[in-house]
């Protein structure tokens, strides 16, 4: 049976010092949605304005990704995503109220695999750009 | 010790959606970034390219379905968080329509969007 856990109120942000494992994923997953979320209103915005004929798409596309600080903003993208899908798969294993005790630990396990996904897959975002 | 803790009442059907989009969305926002990043370089897209995958039927409702649910997934989110963070009364309701009215032309323009990259119909 699931128990109340008084952690104090994360919205006081204030007493971020005393954030246990577990609030500062709540923080992150937070944050990661409200980017993600951003995204996808602007990804559908600027395949909107591309999608007028065949050569204006493929410009629009390749002139994006001939700047280099969209190159970074696409791996920023990333380790958002990432982070969020990871820390999401644990979220739904709390659900399911498998491997509670081990929640701080997955949490960590989700932090060193988002850093290990996206520093491996720089140099795939970054190719040709300089 | 703390066993359990969630920002929603585990009832109702928008928590459960919230968990069920979020399944799919851990597959296909993965299969995304991996096609069109890793498979297909993000800067050798070109319109030929996207029309041929956007014609398969397969390809081109799973696209669909990604949009429904991120949109879902996305905009039931910040509605949450909004909640979470004490929104209520008149504000709460405006939110909610605002929101979902977003959430609806964002599908509409989604899917407009996708049918423009494809010779299906």
């Amino acid at each position: 049976m699931s128990q109340s856990y008084d952690r104090g109120l994360i919205e006081d942000f204030g007493r971020w010092r005393e954030f246990s494992a577990g609030m500062w994923a709540w923080v992150l997953h937070k944050f990661t949605g409200w980017v993600l979320v951003g995204y996808l209103f602007t990804h559908v915005a600027v395949l909107s304005t591309a999608t007028v004929d065949g050569t204006t798409y493929t410009n629009t596309l390749q002139a994006l990704e001939s700047v280099v600080i969209v190159r970074f903003l696409e791996v920023g993208l990333l380790a958002v995503a990432v982070f969020h899908i990871l820390n999401g798969l644990r979220l739904l294993f709390v659900d399911l109220g498998v491997g509670l005790e081990s929640q701080d630990r997955s949490f960590y396990a989700s932090l060193i695999l988002t850093a290990a996904i996206v520093v491996a897959s720089i140099p795939t975002f970054l190719e040709g750009v300089f | 010790m703390a066993d359990y803790y969630s920002s929603f009442e585990p009832k109702g059907t928008r928590w459960l959606l919230q968990r069920l989009t979020a399944a799919f969305l851990v597959v296909v926002l993965a299969f995304h970034f991996m096609l069109l990043h890793f498979v297909n370089h993000a800067a050798e897209i070109t319109f030929q390219g996207t029309a041929i995958r956007m014609s398969q039927l397969g390809y081109f409702l799973t696209m669909v379905l990604f949009l429904v649910t991120a949109t879902f997934h996305g905009v039931n989110g910040v509605y949450n968080a909004l909640v979470n963070q004490g929104l209520s009364g008149t504000g709460k309701t405006a939110v909610k329509y605002g929101l979902a009215l977003a959430g609806l032309l964002l599908i509409v323009q989604g899917v407009r969007v996708a049918l423009a990259m494809t010779t299906i119909i």
